[in-house]
């Protein structure tokens, strides 16, 4: 284990020195489980009402997995995704704020469903 | 010190997560504002983020990303909104390509194997040892002892220098690459059929058509921005219809209208009864018939009706029987491809990995070619292909061996007089015997194949029936010039040269659809790094050839070079030259001038080879045939090479999962990918886990002829009663000890994805 938090450190470190920025740091945990267990295999059968909404989404329709939203889970952990990740995939959708009344892609969409809150 | 790769992946993710990495700090607003690239080949936003137009690394759609560079470092990426084949999206893995660029498995130096240990060294101590040995065995057995494997994943400049090198140069033609293992059926498919290989039409079709036949595919986890076009144009066209030959329920489901579930190696002659229903029904196209199509026995011409006396066999009944699904559903099918306007069939790995994967191509061409439902918007019989440069590099660049660039062969005279000429080779250099087709050359590597040279591959896990093979690469001189170490295939080698990643070079990539797009250099490759081009050109250098190969001092010299070969020919790039190429999101050939806005039906109107005079008002004329008919094909049914027995009674298939790609060697270095199915495992059937008293996470043992191996259960009704299905990626549980190396005697490509095997409890 000391070896494995050494590895940790330097990586770390490097990240650090070469590239010069932290941002989105997260201090949520996600609960210690079986960490051999795909997200959505667990969370079929934990969390079925989040999983069956996400499911119907078009983000299930497509598989787009937990992870890309809340992270692995085991050591990065979001409990609600960012603009930022949106904004990786759906480029040819972006919304300039400054324009709206909004602040955030999440203002309008369930983050699981994708549906606009009112719908 | 060891670290298994849970622990590294964890240490990665950990500070990945101190230094947010990527996603993180991607989204501006205006980022994308511009539609253009500037001269310098990025967008810069105001943060200082340089945005480079590149393609994705991964499967063969070729969508197009923006890969974000800050102070020389990957800083994000994201999907190009210009480009139309994604328009801005992305899928999971192509999401997290910047990981993998500065994966803590790159290879950063050469290595030399010394007393058994690889060990450091430079450059030139690595490439004089490899130009000395290669020399050494070409001059004791021959220029035939020497092999090359390349990849569907190098550049098209790469595999032209490395192609140039050993055929025309060193003088043989065993010059391979991954596309045997997962093209060459298609590629049999299009040549026998039409004359020429790749697809009439493009994805333009997708948005036109009414019905999608997808065969052997699992679209949505393969080529899953291919799958969203898919899922938009059903959404917003409900009385779109998606019919699914499959034998196992995938996520591609999702979208099914029908599905038949069939026994994995038995679906030929559920084609062959669509193509009879066709004819019964009165859906064919007598006119396209009689103007644009023979038929053949395979060895004679036929006439319509003795194909027509070939099809009787083939009720519905018939097919039901062999391929275990409803008679109805077989009508269903035929009555729908029939009844709709217009259709597109799309098929992959599980059309093409059979031994009768030819044949089961030119079945899937002949329903177009009956019912005239290609050449026109929203039909085609459209193969999906799995590396991104599988077309570009090997198909169109001739990187396989009996290929020569352009759709030549060494087996014609002209063909390599032409070649010679371009390479300044005596024509007499090319040898006009085909070199040893994958499976082959590995054979006798370690035999008659002394020395061997890999490319941007990992054939020690990705070769059928594994085990036969490792030993010769053991045995041989085996360069590996790869991004990352170690693979199982580097671990093997003599040599192992740092090869630059995605991003570090510049290139071009040829997709699925024709389109050969440009990738921009955006950073300096990690470590000692070199770009491929530059490691063969050099190479050649010290074996003696400085001559042929001393201008190759940019990719696009290489790239000038190539098109050269391409003019004239069905494949014309001579209108898509480095300078066009930066501007656009690619060009769709043939393209035969700077002018050409390149072609989205070939054989057809709009086509700038299509003859009107041949022609003569005919819709379409297969100009790459002598007299300008496709060719429709009465290919008999044919099992798989390893039926089930008492013995082995469950049928195992291999395939991919959506969150993987190949090997993990790049893939596996994203720790959210990694979580999504963290640990190998084989879908079992619900109702063969209750016969065998399985539930999930059980552990289980696959036995084949060839090998076992022990993997998690994981119970589910996808997979068919009586069929397996195991995911290939994890080097730590190789797939393929188990599976089998038939190859299908005219393409040449193993059946991976049937072999008979039994289940046991551990």
């Amino acid at each position: 284990m000391k070896k494995f938090y050494l590895i940790t450190l330097f990586l770390v470190a490097i990240g650090i020195v070469s590239l010069g920025f932290t941002n989105n740091q997260s201090d949520e945990k996600h609960p210690d489980v079986d960490w051999s267990i795909g997200c959505q295999d667990c969370h079929a059968e934990e969390t079925p009402d989040i999983y069956k909404a996400w499911e119907n989404s078009s983000h299930g329709m497509v598989n787009f997995g937990c992870y890309i939203c809340h992270g692995d889970g085991e050591v990065t952990f979001y409990s609600q995704g960012s603009d930022a990740t949106c904004g990786g995939c759906h480029a040819g959708q972006l919304v300039e704020f400054e324009k709206t009344k909004f602040n955030s892609c999440y203002d309008c969409h369930n983050g699981h469903t994708l549906k606009f809150h009112n719908e | 010190m060891s670290l298994s790769r849970r622990d590294f992946l964890r240490a990665s993710a950990l500070a990945a997560a101190a230094t947010t990495l990527g996603i993180g700090s991607v989204f501006n607003n205006k980022v994308l504002a511009k539609a253009g690239i500037d001269k310098e080949q990025f967008i810069q936003d105001s943060r200082g983020v340089k945005w480079h137009k590149s393609v994705c690394r991964l499967c063969g759609v070729g969508c197009g990303v923006m890969l974000g560079v800050k102070d020389g470092k990957p800083f994000g990426i994201r999907g190009d909104k210009e480009n139309t084949i994604n328009e801005g999206l992305l899928c999971v893995k192509g999401f997290y390509l910047n990981k993998m660029i500065s994966a803590k498995n790159r290879l950063l130096y050469p290595m030399i194997r010394k007393n058994g240990k690889l060990t450091r060294a430079t450059w030139d101590e690595a490439l004089d040892l490899v130009a000395t040995k290669f020399s050494e065995i070409r001059d004791t057995h021959g220029s035939d002892a020497l092999a090359f494997y390349g990849s569907g994943q190098a550049e098209t400049e790469e595999t032209y220098v490395a192609n140039k090198l050993f055929k025309g140069h060193i003088g043989t033609n065993n010059v391979e690459g991954n596309p045997r293992l997962c093209m060459a059926s298609a590629v049999g498919g299009y040549i026998s059929t039409f004359g020429a290989d790749e697809p009439v039409g493009t994805y333009d079709d997708i948005e036109k058509c009414d019905m999608f036949l997808l065969i052997g595919s699992n679209t949505a986890e393969a080529h899953p921005v291919l799958y969203d076009r898919l899922v938009k144009r059903k959404k917003r066209n409900p009385n779109v219809k998606v019919v699914i030959i499959d034998p196992r329920k995938t996520p591609t489901n999702k979208i099914a209208d029908l599905h038949l579930q069939v026994i994995p190696g038995y679906d030929l002659a559920i084609v062959n009864a669509i193509a009879k229903l066709l004819i019964d029904n009165g859906h064919t196209d007598e006119q396209f018939i009689k103007d644009s199509v023979n038929f053949s026995d395979g060895k004679n011409p036929i006439t319509y009706d003795d194909y027509k006396k070939f099809l009787k066999k083939y009720t519905p009944e018939y097919a039901a029987e062999q391929c275990g699904v409803s008679p109805e559903d077989i009508k269903k099918a035929a009555k729908l491809f029939g009844e709709v306007p217009r259709v597109m069939t799309m098929w992959c790995m599980g059309v093409n990995q059979r031994v009768a994967g030819v044949f089961l191509n030119n079945l899937i061409h002949n329903l177009h070619l009956l019912t005239g439902k290609i050449g026109k918007d929203g039909c085609d019989s459209f193969s999906l292909t799995g590396q991104p440069n599988a077309c570009g590099g090997v198909r169109e660049g001739g990187g396989l061996s009996h290929l020569l660039p352009g759709h030549r062969v060494v087996a014609n005279a002209q063909h390599r007089k032409e070649i010679a000429e371009l390479w300044n080779v005596s024509p007499d250099k090319i040898q006009p015997k085909p070199g040893k087709h994958t499976v082959a050359m590995f054979d006798a590597l370690g035999k008659d194949i002394k020395g061997m040279y890999v490319l941007c591959t990992n054939p020690a896990q990705s070769l059928p029936n594994l085990s036969k093979y490792l030993k010769g690469m053991e045995d041989a001189f085996l360069v590996v010039a790869e991004s990352f170490h170690p693979t199982e295939t580097t671990q093997l080698a003599d040599v192992i040269l740092p090869a630059a990643f995605w991003g570090e070079k510049e290139g071009v990539y040829g997709c699925t659809e024709r389109r050969s797009q440009h990738m921009a250099q955006a950073l300096q490759p990690m470590g000692e790094a070199r770009w491929d081009g530059f490691i063969l050109a050099d190479l050649a250098k010290r074996m003696g050839y400085k001559e042929n190969f001393e201008h190759f001092t940019s990719a696009e010299a290489i790239w000038s070079e190539y098109i050269k070969s391409t003019k004239g020919k069905d494949m014309d790039l001579t209108g898509a030259p480095y300078s066009r190429l930066k501007e656009v999101r690619g060009l769709r050939w043939p393209v035969p001038s700077v002018d050409h806005p390149g072609t989205t039906h070939r054989f057809t109107k709009g086509d700038p080879y299509f003859p009107e005079d041949k022609a003569a008002g005919r819709r379409m004329y297969f100009y790459t045939k002598p007299d300008g008919r496709a060719v429709i094909y009465a290919r008999p049914d044919k099992g798989p090479e390893e039926k089930t027995s008492k013995e082995y009674p469950i049928a195992l298939t291999t395939g991919r999962i959506l969150e993987q790609w190949h090997t993990m060697t790049m893939t596996g270095q994203v720790p959210e990918l990694v979580r999504a199915a963290p640990e190998p495992y084989v879908e079992i059937n619900p109702d063969d886990a209750k016969d065998l008293g399985l539930s999930t996470r059980d552990k289980v043992r696959m036995v084949t002829k060839r090998g076992s191996l022990i993997v998690e259960a994981k119970v589910i009704d996808r997979p068919r009663k009586g069929t397996i299905f195991v995911p290939w990626h994890w080097p730590e549980s190789l797939t393929n000890i188990l599976t089998i190396d038939a190859v299908d005697p005219g393409s040449k490509e193993p059946e991976y994805k049937v072999a008979a095997c039994r289940l046991e409890k551990v």
